[in-house]
């Protein structure tokens, strides 16, 4: 399998707090691959890095071959580089289906006449645009409630919206920071059949996550990070084993 | 009813309030002044509500852009000799292009520090008018302003020296530029918009360019009220540069909020009401101010999202079987 996305060296260092040192990872074309570690080793600074909202202090980034080297987030996207965000990010005073149509932004195909005064092609757009729309909002379970407001929202919906939202954009490759936090079994078990069905179409997935059972589930590679710093990679069922990886998380003492 | 056949009877319907008016006034000239006015704030606060009440961009500087368009239209018309449909796309692009500078400072500052630096242009907007006399003539203003002049179409020729004529002429390019704004808003634009006010990070992470987006927000707001600008000193045949004090902003954000910031219908009832109102109120001499100051008080006390907001609560409660309305558009 080829690399669809390689990042070598990546540093991050805010003030005098290193928050990601040297990482390299390779995410081949099609893989799940999940990112591991515990509170504050790094895992979302280095999904900040990947899809631009800051720029690495050293290190490089390719996608698809591609240096992203002072490529701004919007770029990234454009590219087809999806992501959710640790604490949700929603447009939370808009509607369920107005969330969901802002995810498609680089994908809408209108002569600029059209836009102050809307013809053929724009009332097409608007057509297709509503339909991948609702069936986005399905995929995610929230097909009755488009026009709700999606602050309004129970917590693991939004989850979802922001799933369904980042789908509009179309993307290569897609990455969730902790999908599964604050979520119930039943919404955990919901989670795992969509991220399922997304690697049976063939998308590259990124997924940072704290919830075991899941990351065992779907990932096909883990990468674990604690302080900042490389750990281990490897299949699922060798983390489980890995004494540095069990030390990081349970404590030294655990091995003693 | 379907939402084009809605939108085409709001237009029918604007259409004849616009023809009527003139007729209603029964050729009072303080009427028709006020009407005048009424179709410039129109203009102005639905440029003010793209900026602030769509892309979130606090903006307190409105006034500088409505002063721009009028000094650029006037010193084209009466010193360079320009022809006056000319110049008023000058003073509308030099609007807007001024506009882009404020731009510019949104790429860096939000909310309060937005709303400062806004301010601050507006007053050296303000000062470059009053000083600039070489220019602007300043404090002492350019006088004997012609009206816009006739068009002639076919056999008829129409007149701007009548203020009925001006109305029509001022209120159809509100109209026309409402029209065409609420289309933009409704279309993939208004939701691009919309997602910097709400979010501008995730925004990003949708492919949004939120500077480019922000840059198109000012330039049109800034070259709508310019092209309002354009307008104001044929009417009134003077120019000065205290008709564009930063008061004048403050003005145009309450037309805006009492109305209902952020729907495309608020802005222009607020407009019509804050025009209107203080007319209205001049029978009771300086108590005036008074009442107009505590009505914008408890306005935006009792109904913070506007009138239209107010208006939709009561309609939800009133037909609480028919569908959900709308959420804002």
């Amino acid at each position: 399998m080829t690399a669809l996305l390689r990042c070598a060296g990546l540093h991050k260092s805010f003030g005098g707090v290193r928050a990601v040192q040297d990482i390299s990872l390779e995410v081949a074309a099609g893989a799940v691959q999940a990112v591991i570690g515990p509170n504050g080793a790094g895992k979302s600074t280095l999904l900040n890095l990947l899809s631009g909202v800051y720029p690495p202090s050293a290190g490089r980034i390719e996608f698809e071959g591609r240096d992203l080297a002072g490529l701004p987030a919007h770029r990234r996207a454009r590219l087809g580089i999806a992501r959710t965000f640790q604490k949700i990010r929603l447009f939370k005073q808009l509607t369920l289906l107005e969330n969901v149509l802002a995810g498609f932004h680089i994908h809408h195909r209108i002569p600029w006449w059209q836009y102050p005064f809307p013809a053929g092609s724009a009332r097409a757009d608007r057509a297709r645009c509503h339909d991948e729309a609702h069936r986005l909002l399905a995929f995610v379970g929230l097909a009755d409630r488009t026009d709700t407001r999606a602050g309004s929202l129970a917590y693991g919906q939004q989850r979802m919206l922001e799933i369904a939202r980042a789908l509009a954009t179309a993307p290569k490759l897609f990455m969730l920071d902790e999908p599964a936090a604050g979520l119930n079994s039943a919404e955990v078990e919901f989670l795992l059949g969509r991220l399922n069905e997304l690697r049976g179409r063939g998308l590259t997935l990124v997924v940072v996550e704290h919830n075991m059972d899941l990351v065992m589930s779907v990932a096909d590679r883990v990468f674990v990070m604690d302080h900042g710093e490389f750990l281990f990679e490897g299949p699922p069922a060798e983390v489980q084993r890995h004494p540095g990886v069990i030390a990081a998380y349970l404590g030294a003492e655990a091995l003693a | 009813m379907s939402e084009r056949g809605r939108r085409w009877l709001g237009i029918a319907a604007a259409v004849a309030v616009i023809a009527l008016l003139p007729v209603i006034a029964q050729g009072s000239a303080y009427w028709h002044g006020i009407m005048i006015i009424c179709a410039l704030n129109v203009l102005l606060a639905i440029s003010l509500n793209l900026v602030i009440g769509y892309t979130g961009q606090l903006n307190l500087g409105q006034s500088a852009f409505y002063g721009i368009g009028a000094y650029v239209t006037t010193v084209l018309v009466q010193t360079l000799k320009w022809n006056f449909w000319l110049a008023m796309a000058a003073g509308a692009l030099a609007a807007g292009l001024v506009g882009i500078v404020l731009a510019v400072f949104a790429f860096r500052l939000r909310g309060h520090y937005l709303a400062i630096a806004s301010l601050a242009f507006a007053v050296i907007t303000y000062q470059i008018l009053i000083n600039w006399v070489s220019v602007t003539k300043g404090p002492l203003g350019i006088y004997g302003i012609a009206p816009p002049p006739p068009i002639a179409l076919g056999p008829v020729t129409i007149a701007f020296t009548s203020p009925a004529n001006l109305f029509y002429l001022v209120a159809g390019i509100g109209l026309v530029v409402y029209v065409a704004l609420g289309n933009l808003i409704s279309s993939p634009i208004g939701e691009t918009l919309r997602a910097i006010r709400e979010d501008e990070v995730s925004a990003a992470a949708l492919g949004v360019n939120g500077k480019l987006w922000k840059v198109f927000a000012f330039a049109l707001g800034s070259a709508i009220s310019g092209l309002a600008g354009a307008f104001y000193p044929g009417f009134v045949g003077t120019l000065v540069p205290d008709a564009f004090f930063i008061i004048e902003s403050f003005t145009l954000l309450a037309m805006v909020i009492v109305g209902g910031m952020g729907t495309m219908i608020g802005p222009v009832i607020g407009a019509v009401l804050l025009t209107v109102l203080p007319e209205l109120l001049r029978g009771i001499g300086d108590l005036r101010l008074l009442v107009y100051g505590l009505a914008l008080t408890l306005v935006v006390l009792f109904m913070p999202g506007g009138i239209v907001q107010a208006a939709r609560a009561i309609w939800a409660r009133v037909r609480p079987a028919r569908a959900a309305p709308g959420t804002a558009s």
